[in-house]
């Protein structure tokens, strides 16, 4: 497999702010890839790099083989996207502003455009400017989407959008990848990515902290094992890798570490197994792992902070 | 300051059910807390205008005789087109002169205070959606376009009264300060009317505020065309509310009861704003919101046809406009050139100096004229690029497989099209109306050049402002500096003795006056050339930048 996208040691930065410091990103060709990190972490500033909106400080950026400042305008006929932001001129339709946009890019697909603008239940009649947010982003999705491009840059596509819309565009993204398209798909909606995703990257500070496929990160993460047992469950906490025990009236809850839970689970046999439920770590414990120093240090420092004052009075 | 202490909640939030008025108060102090810095700056701004005019005209004309040459400059079509009606000219005074000749620039000032300030509290926060919140608290249905009426009003009075105290501060003549003071503030009153009432038939702010500038300009074209048919204006005039507040006569023969028409026209259109806005919903328009086309046009799909399509409705406008005031300054030549009669020499001198050429005098002033607002549309086209940018609408069109080359050099083309169209346009509207008016075909000809003679001259502004949104976006709006002293030079220069390399610098002094003077081809060229040179500087600064994003 060929990387689609592949930077290394990509640093942008704006005055004194680093928006990216040292990001290596690979997504190689014909996966989704999920691109998650919160907001302010650096992940629109990625794509705008990687579109030559923004010229990179310093560092490498390589897009279907083509530098994508220097080559931007043959690198774009490849590739769609769709902002996370996205602003319609007012005076022009939706319909108008699809068919502009997809053209500009050197022609789309008609039948495709006519099938999404059904799908995603969209009135392309309507001037930009009375758009709700949601439509708006219908209209970038179906621009971008009813393209034949290769790769699809997608900058947090549906934030706005309703649930059942959401369905929509996962179907139609998954439709994508058995196509054999890439999409680079950055979100915070974590459920979204972990449906679509076939790799991860988590990007914080302008960093790729880490990327793999959702197994190989779940392995390093814990999973949670709730248990029903006919004797006591004691002894536990000994084991190695398991955290967080809590245990009484014949039920154990704890977590325990992927390479952990083997023995774990042996252990847990011996006393009898009436039910047994195991929850794999959602995202959100994925991301907490990589924010949760941060997270802590916020929560510390208020709690801190009102101690102070406490003392101060 | 006090507008920062709120009364408790409850206070503003007292029961008086189904009063339209509800909640007034409260959004009276909340407009005045947002507006904090904005209003007092409008105000301070225009009033200081009064320090600067006291002090700087009695250095700059020290006898009555320099004076009266800036006064009689002031008079004929040219000072009724720029000026007014020209009370008191004959005999001026510092404070005749501040009145007669810059005065109207105080009521296009407040005028557009106004608007922006009656737009902003009703028509934009429905728009966004943040009336939506307020309405949903316990606030009647009239109140906040009572609250921003009521500050408009304050505002109104507070500014009247300090133009009056500015005059009194710089050593001027009180006697009828008061009254011009008043005048100012009763154009504010009958543009916060008119707002009021053009904020309730469009769903959106610009359209709105459009509206009311439109109103603005129609009140110009009228006041300018019946105060050149007559001098002290004709019966047209008083279809103008400029004309209500410089009939005035402030420091002539004062009189006070044309203002009566002011708050009259205020009051009337602000009842019918009430009226108008019982009628609809929160956030919907009079008008409703027109369906277009579900495809795209098949010609819309290059740069180039984007950015004529974005200017489309500017260009149109502009050119009704232009064409309107072309039919209307042209039809009025013949009345004009016969007032000319016994013109003083210094206006001769503006005109081109030769007395028995006056109406040629006429048409290349009105070029320089047409060429000042075509600027207009040439800045405000590069600004609208510049607002492209920052609303993030360019990002979608360069992440397609459009170049920035041809994005930006597509929409300069455009512009620079249309410049030179709306110039064409212009010059043969008043040259056609001129034709008529003095039975003479030649002029369909001889104003028409007059008029695109000064399309390199544009260009080179258009120029000035892609270089500037090329290498510093944020100070693309200094382009007006170079049309403000532009127009300054061109129509006071002769009277200012300035040295000839300052007249050198404005871009338009460069072009010939036809038909009075013979054509010079090498300053054109020269001019192209350099607008050439600034709008390739422009374009290679442009691709090597970031994108501003939002």
């Amino acid at each position: 497999m060929t990387a689609a996208i592949a930077t290394s040691g990509l640093v942008k930065t704006f005055g004194s702010t680093r928006a990216l410091d040292g990001l290596d990103l690979t997504v190689q060709a014909g996966e989704v890839h999920g691109f998650l990190g919160p907001n302010g972490a650096g992940k629109s500033t990625t794509i705008r790099v990687l579109l030559g909106l923004l010229r990179a400080s310093s560092g490498r950026a390589n897009l279907l083989g083509g530098d994508p400042w220097r080559d931007a305008v043959a690198l774009h006929r490849r590739l769609a996207y769709v902002p996370g932001d996205v602003e319609l001129w007012p005076n022009l339709t939706g319909g108008e502003a699809i068919d502009l946009l997809g053209r500009l890019r050197g022609g789309l697909n008609q039948a495709r455009r006519a099938e999404l603008v059904e799908r995603f239940d969209l009135d392309p009649r309507k001037k930009g400017r009375t758009y709700s947010k949601g439509n708006r982003q219908k209209v970038a999705i179906v621009a971008a989407l009813a393209s034949d491009a290769e790769l699809l840059l997608l900058d947090e596509p549906t934030a706005g959008l309703d649930p059942l819309m959401e369905v929509v565009f996962q179907d139609v993204i998954n439709q994508m990848k058995a196509e054999g398209r890439t999409v680079l798909l950055s979100s915070h909606i974590l459920a979204q990515v972990e449906k679509l995703a076939d790799k991860i990257s988590i990007i914080r500070l302008g960093k790729v902290v880490q990327s793999g496929t959702l197994t190989e990160m779940r392995h390093l993460t814990r999973t949670t094992i709730e248990a029903d047992t006919t004797s006591p469950a004691t002894g536990l906490d000994r084991l190695p890798g398991v955290h967080n025990l809590e245990a009484g009236d014949g039920r154990v809850r704890f977590a325990v570490d992927g390479q952990h839970l083997d023995g774990a689970v042996k252990a847990l046999s011996q006393f009898g197994i009436r039910s047994l439920t195991s929850h794999p770590p959602t995202l959100e414990e994925l991301m907490l792992r990589h924010y949760g120093d941060e997270l802590a240090a916020a929560g510390n420092g208020a709690a801190g902070d009102s101690k102070d004052d406490g003392d101060n009075r | 300051m006090t507008t920062l202490t709120r009364e408790p909640a409850h206070a503003t939030a007292t029961p008086a059910r189904g009063n339209p008025l509800t909640g007034t108060r409260g959004l009276i102090r909340f407009i005045l807390r947002r507006d904090r810095i904005k209003l007092p700056a409008w105000l301070l701004g225009i009033t200081i205008f009064v320090f600067y005019y006291g002090a700087a005209l009695p250095q700059l004309y020290q006898t009555p005789d320099d004076l009266r040459v800036v006064s009689q400059f002031t008079e004929g079509a040219v000072g009724a087109l720029l000026s007014g009606p020209g009370y008191g000219l004959d005999n001026p005074t510092i404070e005749s002169v501040i009145v007669g000749v810059y005065g109207l620039y105080f009521l296009l000032a407040v005028a557009l205070m106004n608007i922006l300030l009656v737009a902003r509290h009703t028509r934009v926060e429905e728009q966004t959606g943040r009336a939506e919140l307020v309405r949903a608290s316990v606030v009647g249905r009239h109140a906040q376009l009572s609250a921003t009426l009521i500050v408009a009003l304050a505002a109104n009075v507070g500014l009247s009264l300090l133009i009056a105290g500015a005059m009194a501060g710089a050593d001027l003549d009180t006697s009828d300060a008061l009254l011009f003071g008043a005048g100012v503030g009763a154009v504010g009153l009958a543009f916060a009317g008119v707002t009021a009432l053009t904020v309730q038939v469009t769903e959106y702010s610009r359209a709105a505020s459009g509206l009311a500038g439109a109103a603005l300009g129609a009140a110009y074209v009228i006041r300018a065309a019946g105060d050149m048919i007559t001098e002290g204006g004709s019966a047209l005039s008083w279809f103008s509310p400029l004309a209500w507040s410089q009939q005035t006569r402030a420091y002539v023969d004062g009189r006070w009861w044309p203002l009566a028409l002011s708050v009259g026209f205020a009051a009337a259109a602000a009842a019918a704003g009430y009226l108008l806005s019982g009628r609809r919903d929160v956030g919907a328009g009079l008008v409703a919101a027109r369906r277009g086309h579900p495809e795209a046009a098949p010609w819309l799909r290059t740069p180039v046809a984007l950015g004529f399509r974005l200017q489309r409705a500017s260009l149109i406008g502009w050119g009704s406009a232009l064409v309107a005031l072309g039919a209307v300054y042209g039809g009025i030549t013949k009345p004009i050139v016969d007032s000319y009669e016994d013109l003083p020499e210094e206006m001769v001198d503006v005109l081109g100096g030769d007395p028995t050429r006056m109406l040629d005098g006429y048409v290349s002033t009105m070029g320089l004229f047409d060429a000042i607002l075509v600027g207009v549309f040439v800045i405000l086209g590069v600004q609208t690029l510049r607002g492209e940018e920052t609303r993030g609408r360019v990002e979608p069109v360069l992440a397609t497989a459009t170049s920035r080359w041809a994005w930006f050099g597509g929409y300069l083309g455009v512009l620079a099209a249309g410049a030179v169209g709306l110039l064409l346009l212009v010059g043969l509207a008043i040259g056609t109306a001129t034709a008529i008016s003095v039975g003479d075909a030649g002029y369909v000809l001889d104003t028409t050049a007059s008029h695109l003679v000064y399309a390199p001259a544009l260009l080179v502004i258009l120029a000035i402002a892609a270089l500037l949104f090329g290498f510093l976006p944020s100070a693309t709006g200094a382009t007006w500096a170079v049309l403000g002293f532009g127009m300054i030079i061109g129509f006071f220069g002769p009277i200012m003795d300035l040295p000839q390399w300052v007249h050198n610098l404005s871009p338009l002094e460069h072009v010939s006056r036809l038909p009075l003077d013979d054509l010079a081809w090498t300053p054109l060229v020269v001019l192209t050339v350099i607008a050439a040179g600034l709008a390739g500087a422009g374009l290679a600064g442009f691709r090597r930048r970031d994108l501003d994003t939002k």
